[in-house]
């Protein structure tokens, strides 16, 4: 009966690993919540002042809605991160390597692989801090834009109530999601 | 010795006459007035002015009519309930209205007839002094916005949302 | 024949002299709510012309509005109770009230009284009413500024918000893009 020990993954496949994975770091995770948090309460303001719905009164709904929200642009954003580190990465990889190599160049003690390896992780997380700013940038700017559009376009004419703030918040969560889902989609 | 008498009292008479006669005019008058003209097109068809104030004459008269030209109107001025409180009001449209600052001179009985008179005879009639004058200033209407905010601020937000979006597309190939 | 024309002309003379010697005014009050919209804690304009018709002038013409409950209406300018000493034959004049509704729903606009003598020895004391605007709705203050206020200011605050959380992962972003960015290829 042979026994398999169960070798340590190399740094090289533990960066892979973390590369297809869209599993995203504790403080990414951090990043992204604090920001839909964020964008989630903006619009609390819009409908208090413009819609003119009481602060008070409808401060339950504001609350759950905003929690809602914030799940669900998190959600968008670690999609769309997802999705473009791969082609960020694509885009910088000459870049990083120039820079990398011009900066490793002196060192002559660092073996080939060393120096490889130490590119792939530097592009790894380039393409993460970018892809994870752009995600947020992005998903931002559409959250507005729903906002925007749907409450005072779309849904003008319905009471400030409970109901079109749910409706749309949900929509525009949705949509900011099934953008990332077309996008997977496509590949 | 009759005769001198007479002519003293009438002497008297002439003398006193002018403090007698002037019982019937406002002595010394001071006005606390509070004016009032359109600021918004919502909430009147006309633009109004109103002048609303409390005469109060150093000889003590009471109750005087008072007549006022203002805006080109010679128009009497209505007593309220009050004692020695007046109200004029002005009616008219917008246009004939125009923001500026009015200068609503009154008139006793008096003063007012000779003011009639003036005009008739086209003569000025800055000859013709008011007793006081009040003045409207009207700074215009609010007509409404002209564009509205939130289709500025929806615009903005697409462009924005646009930038991200071509910038977007760029990063994917 | 002359004897006909000589009673016609006599009888006409009479007439009008029977008029002339005793000339009486006669008003025609209108009442009038010159807005556009009601709006509950927004000024409400009312307006009353007083037209003498009659040949003769009217005396101590007192006006007096009591329509408007003082729980339900803010009086901002002029006075609902006024007097005119005299408004002469064919003449008219205008008074106007402002005031400010303190509920909304929907309010019935009833007629002023007025009261004036007709003739010049204030024998004869007149009683009359103004014309009733009817019903109106005054609309509730926040459903107005919902629709009708530009919120400039609250949409500039709105922008200064969300600048941040726009800007901050767009120039991160961007600083990052740009120190990587390779130069396009040149194709010899």
């Amino acid at each position: 009966m042979a026994v398999t020990k169960k070798t340590k993954l190399s740094r090289e496949e533990e960066l892979l690993l973390q590369d297809f994975s869209r599993n995203v770091s504790t403080k990414s995770s951090a990043l992204f919540y604090g920001n839909a948090l964020i964008v989630s309460a903006i619009p609390i303001w819009l409908f208090w002042r413009i819609h003119q719905m009481d602060l008070w009164q409808s401060a339950f709904l504001f609350v759950i809605f905003s929690l809602v929200s914030t799940y669900l642009v998190a959600y968008a954003y670690k999609n769309v991160k997802f999705v473009l580190k791969h082609y960020i990465a694509q885009k910088r990889e000459e870049g990083i390597t120039k820079e990398m190599m011009s900066k490793l160049s002196e060192d002559k003690e660092m073996t080939k692989k060393e120096k490889d390896e130490r590119v792939l992780w530097k592009k790894n997380e380039v393409a993460d801090y970018e892809a994870t700013t752009f995600s947020i940038f992005y998903n931002n700017a559409l959250y507005l834009v729903l906002l925007i559009v749907f409450s005072f376009y779309i849904l003008k004419n319905m009471n400030p109530s409970v109901y079109p703030f749910t409706v749309y918040q949900l929509l525009n969560s949705i949509i900011t999601n099934s953008q990332s889902w077309t996008i997977s989609a496509q590949k | 010795m009759a005769a001198t008498t007479h002519k003293m009292f009438l002497v008297a008479c002439l003398v006193f006459l002018p403090i007698f006669a002037s019982a019937d005019t406002c002595l010394g008058p001071s006005v606390s007035a509070e004016t009032y003209t359109t600021s918004e097109v919502t909430v009147s068809t006309e633009t109004v002015f109103i002048a609303q104030f409390t005469l109060t004459c150093k000889n003590g008269l009471q109750n005087v009519n008072l007549y006022a030209e203002v805006a080109g109107r010679m128009i009497p001025a209505v007593k309220t309930s009050k004692p020695n409180e007046y109200q004029i009001s002005i009616t008219d449209e917008y246009k004939a209205l125009r923001s500026g600052t009015y200068e609503a001179k009154f008139y006793d009985e008096e003063s007012f007839s000779a003011l009639k008179k003036a005009k008739r005879n086209n003569e000025d009639s800055n000859s013709v002094t008011p007793l006081f004058s009040i003045n409207i200033s009207h700074s215009g209407l609010w007509q409404g916005s002209y564009i509205q905010s939130e289709f500025v601020a929806a615009c903005v937000a697409i462009l924005v949302w646009w930038l991200a979006f071509s910038a977007k597309s760029k990063l994917s190939p | 024949m002359r004897l006909i024309v000589a009673a016609v002309i006599l009888t006409l003379a009479s007439l009008s002299a029977g008029q002339q010697e005793d000339p009486e005014a006669r008003l025609l009050i209108s009442k009038n709510v010159l807005n556009n919209f009601l709006v509950e804690g927004k000024d409400l304009t009312v307006e009353y012309k007083i037209f003498n018709v009659g040949g003769g002038p009217a005396l101590d013409v007192h006006l007096k509005d009591s329509s408007f409950p003082a729980a339900d209406f803010d009086v901002v300018r002029g006075n609902l109770d006024v007097t005119w000493e005299r408004i002469g034959p064919g003449a008219n004049v205008t008074h106007a009230v402002i005031l400010q509704p303190t509920k909304y729903g929907y309010f019935n606009f009833t007629s002023a009284e007025v009261s004036y003598h007709s003739k010049e020895d204030k024998k004869e004391q007149r009683f009359g009413y103004t014309s009733a605007p009817g019903e109106g709705g005054i609309v509730n203050r926040k459903e107005f500024d919902r629709r009708f206020s530009p919120h400039v200011l609250d949409w500039l605050v709105f922008a200064v918000m969300t600048l941040p959380s726009l800007g901050i992962p767009c120039l991160l972003w961007y600083s990052s893009s740009r120190r990587f960015a390779v130069p396009p290829k040149k194709h010899n």
